[in-house]
């Protein structure tokens, strides 16, 4: 992980200083709500519908047991013990007064935390690969790089006041866990033939109000260059992105102006007098960056394919846990424990003061001392011994964090939605129990298969829908909460926008819709194909005729 | 009282902006703020420039934070004076035009903000090529001040500081 040093926590601390100022500021009326409004979104709070909500950023989704255990300390101190895992990998705080919030950032600090750039109209915490790393299909570690962006991005003098807020996300495996592909700037980091480090940027890709796919606009952009071309894109977006219309001020819409060729031209042009100027990375930097993420010392084991199997064979539960949540680690004899927080009754990502205690003990105990946050809103255990899968699957299931639902129907993403959120059109968190609470059958969900199931409270997206294999969004009907449903929509290496299946649905009726779209796959499927396929195969007629039969 | 800050101290303002209905006077006085147009229509009627007394703090020009960075650059000739309207606090056109006027136009004379500046944003305009800025009264301009001295030092290059951190402080320590 990266250790700050003393200029970083330099840093960190003024900034949390500046920040307690500000709020002095505003508590004593120099500063109006709409000034406030700027200055405390960049340190990531909002005024939700009930509360104030914080958001903390953890970078690329990486943090310690000791960083966890603060988080678990604040939520207690300042809320209700409990926080939010968000589908950009940051963690949210439901109920912090606004006059202790320069404390928790100052207790934030203390680990190496904050919540800088979390919202607002500027470059938001960037996001990786929960299993940045430990992957086995990885051909670059990611991190050091998002460090180096975090860095770069962090109270940047010229790129704070964007048109819009602005999302970077990279990716150096082979399958995109990152979502590269509806990323204002998505990164494919990869070796060229020689080994060197190379960058592929894509643009304007985005869900919201006018989802998009990004364009490719470079190829093998050499190591030392990311920054002089990350910094030409940025100028040229908070130079000619719109600013007159919120909905059109995202980098997408100008991408889609100037076309991508056009564009790719202008920050090309804006690049040749920035590439190798001071901003250059140096090898000296990158390798101590780089160092900060060198692996742990493996001790050396063995693959346990025949303790697994016989463990697998004595616990039907301990078996679906392993199909899923369990993922292959690069170095032999170790694994990737997926910790689902979707537990039926639990709202998407919500976890408890006990639970990211327990988990941050597991991350000490059974492996280095590191947790991940995935985009899916889950726990990630990176450097599991596969010996200990067994207990630490017995521990988590104390805790509720052992559904065995990863990457199946039920392991729901799911903004805050109405209950939480000020800009909701519907609820989000009732569908998602709904739906968790009629599919508890682990056997059939398993035959199911993969299946992407994401909500959102309205046109915002925070819940991913237009990249759900299935897409649930909050639509006002006069007033009424109504749900609007898509499918096909996918985030991942072919990733695409999920198609509307046609008029929208009261929300007692939304578990009818799903289960006879279930029924529509179950009947036409061939073999094993999974949900995602065999939608695009067959298209969405036969699941419109289904869903819509009799209302006409 | 709006209050002029300049290279971090509060000074008495020299200048004045002259609205572009002006346009009458063909030789505007020294210490005058005019707008593009203006400037641009003067038919380079710049000799008053060469005979300007040392005192006297010559002429200048204003335009909006979105105006086309290379028509301003192509009329910098004869400017000791560029002021950068921000409509909007939060529109930050304005930083990356001042950095454009440093960096590649190589402008080396006054670069003011005015408009709709919060003390707050000044951190971001010093950092970002602009030695003067104009606040609403003299306890924003000494919370301005503050502001931009309450971080020592940050990561990125920046029109003040040429080399990012990584290059400056080897092994960072
Ligand atoms: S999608 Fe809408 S309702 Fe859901 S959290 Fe985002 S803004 Fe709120």
């Amino acid at each position: 992980m990266y250790q700050y040093q003393d200029f970083d926590q330099r840093f960190i601390d003024e900034r949390v200083e500046q920040y307690r100022e500000q709020t002095e500021r505003y508590l004593r009326g120099e500063l109006t709500d709409e000034q406030f409004l700027q200055l405390r979104l960049r340190n990531g709070l909002y005024v939700q519908r009930l509360a104030p909500m914080l958001r903390v950023a953890i970078p690329y989704g990486t943090l310690s047991s000791r960083q966890l255990r603060a988080l678990a300390e604040i939520s207690r101190r300042y809320d209700k013990g409990y926080g939010h895992l968000s589908t950009r990998q940051n963690m949210q705080f439901n109920w912090p007064e606004l006059e202790s919030v320069p404390d928790i950032l100052g207790d934030l600090a203390k680990v190496q935390m904050h919540a800088i750039q979390t919202s607002g109209s500027c470059i938001r915490n960037v996001t990786t690969d929960q299993f940045a790393g430990v992957a086995d299909d990885e051909s670059v570690d990611a991190r050091p790089y998002c460090e180096i962006i975090r860095q770069w991005s962090t109270q940047h003098p010229e790129f704070d006041w964007l048109p819009r807020k602005f999302k970077i996300a990279l990716n150096g495996a082979a399958s995109d866990r990152a979502a590269i592909q509806v990323h204002d700037i998505g990164i494919r980091v990869d070796r060229d033939t020689s080994g060197n480090v190379t960058f592929d940027f894509l643009v304007g890709g985005g869900l919201g109000r006018t989802p998009a796919i990004a364009s490719v606009i470079r190829r093998g952009l050499p190591e030392p260059h990311l920054l002089t071309y990350l910094e030409a894109i940025l100028r040229i977006y908070n130079r000619h992105g719109r600013r007159d219309n919120k909905y059109k001020a995202r980098i997408k819409i100008l991408v889609r102006a100037m076309t991508p060729e056009a564009f790719a031209e202008r920050v090309d042009q804006e690049w040749a007098y920035l590439k190798d100027g001071p901003s250059t990375l140096t090898a000296a930097e990158l390798d101590r960056v780089k160092a900060c993420f060198a692996p742990p010392d493996y001790p050396d084991r063995d693959d346990q394919t025949a303790l697994l199997a016989e463990q697998r064979l004595k616990s039907p539960d301990f078996n679906n846990w392993v199909r899923n949540n369990v993922s292959s680690h690069k170095v032999a004899g170790y694994a990737i424990a997926t910790l689902s927080t979707k537990h039926p009754g639990v709202p998407s990502g919500d976890v408890s003061d006990a639970q990211m205690e327990a988990v941050a003990d597991w991350a000490d105990e059974f492996g280095f001392g590191e947790i991940r946050i995935s985009h899916e809103q889950n726990f990630v255990l990176p450097d599991v011994a596969q010996d200990n899968l067994y207990a630490l699957w017995q521990r988590a299931s104390e805790m509720a964090l052992a559904t065995p639902n990863a990457g199946l129907l039920t392991d729901i993403v799911c903004c805050p939605g109405g209950d939480y959120c000020s800009l909701a059109n519907a609820k989000s968190i009732p569908i998602a129990q709904a739906i968790q609470q009629r599919y508890d059958d682990y056997d059939y969900l398993h035959d199911l298969g993969p299946i992407d199931l994401n909500i959102s409270g309205c046109m915002n997206a925070c819940g991913h829908h237009h990249v759900g294999h299935i897409g649930i969004l909050g639509v006002d009907k006069k007033g009424a909460e109504f749900y609007q449903v898509s499918l096909g929509g996918d985030a991942g290496d072919d990733a695409s926008l999920g198609r509307i299946i046609g008029p929208s649905f009261a929300r007692d009726d939304v578990p009818r819709v799903i289960e006879q779209i279930l029924d529509v796959y179950v009947s036409r499927r061939i073999e094993e194909e999974p949900f995602l396929s065999c939608f695009r195969r067959i298209g969405v007629q036969p699941f419109k005729e289904r869903v819509y039969a009799g209302a006409r | 009282m709006p209050v002029l800050v300049k290279n971090l101290e509060i000074v008495d303002d020299p200048w004045t902006l002259i609205d572009s209905s002006d346009k009458g006077d063909p030789v505007p006085g020294e210490g005058s703020i005019l707008s593009f147009e203006h400037w641009t229509s003067r038919a380079h009627a710049t000799t008053e420039t060469c005979v300007r007394s040392l005192r006297s703090p010559g002429v200048g020009f204003w335009v909006d934070g979105e105006v086309d960075v290379e028509r301003v650059c192509d009329h910098l000739d004869g400017a000791s004076l560029v002021a950068v309207k921000f409509r909007a606090f939060a529109d930050g056109r304005g930083l990356s035009l001042g950095v454009l006027l440093r960096s590649r136009c190589g402008f080396t004379g006054e670069l003011r903000a005015f408009g709709d500046i919060l003390p707050d944003l000044a951190q971001y305009l010093h950092r970002s090529g602009f030695n003067a800025f104009v606040v609403e009264n003299h306890r924003a301009a000494e919370v301005a001040i503050a502001s931009i001295q309450s971080i020592t030092d940050h990561y990125q290059a920046s029109a003040l500081q040429p080399e990012p951190a990584f290059r400056r402080i080897s092994a960072r320590g």
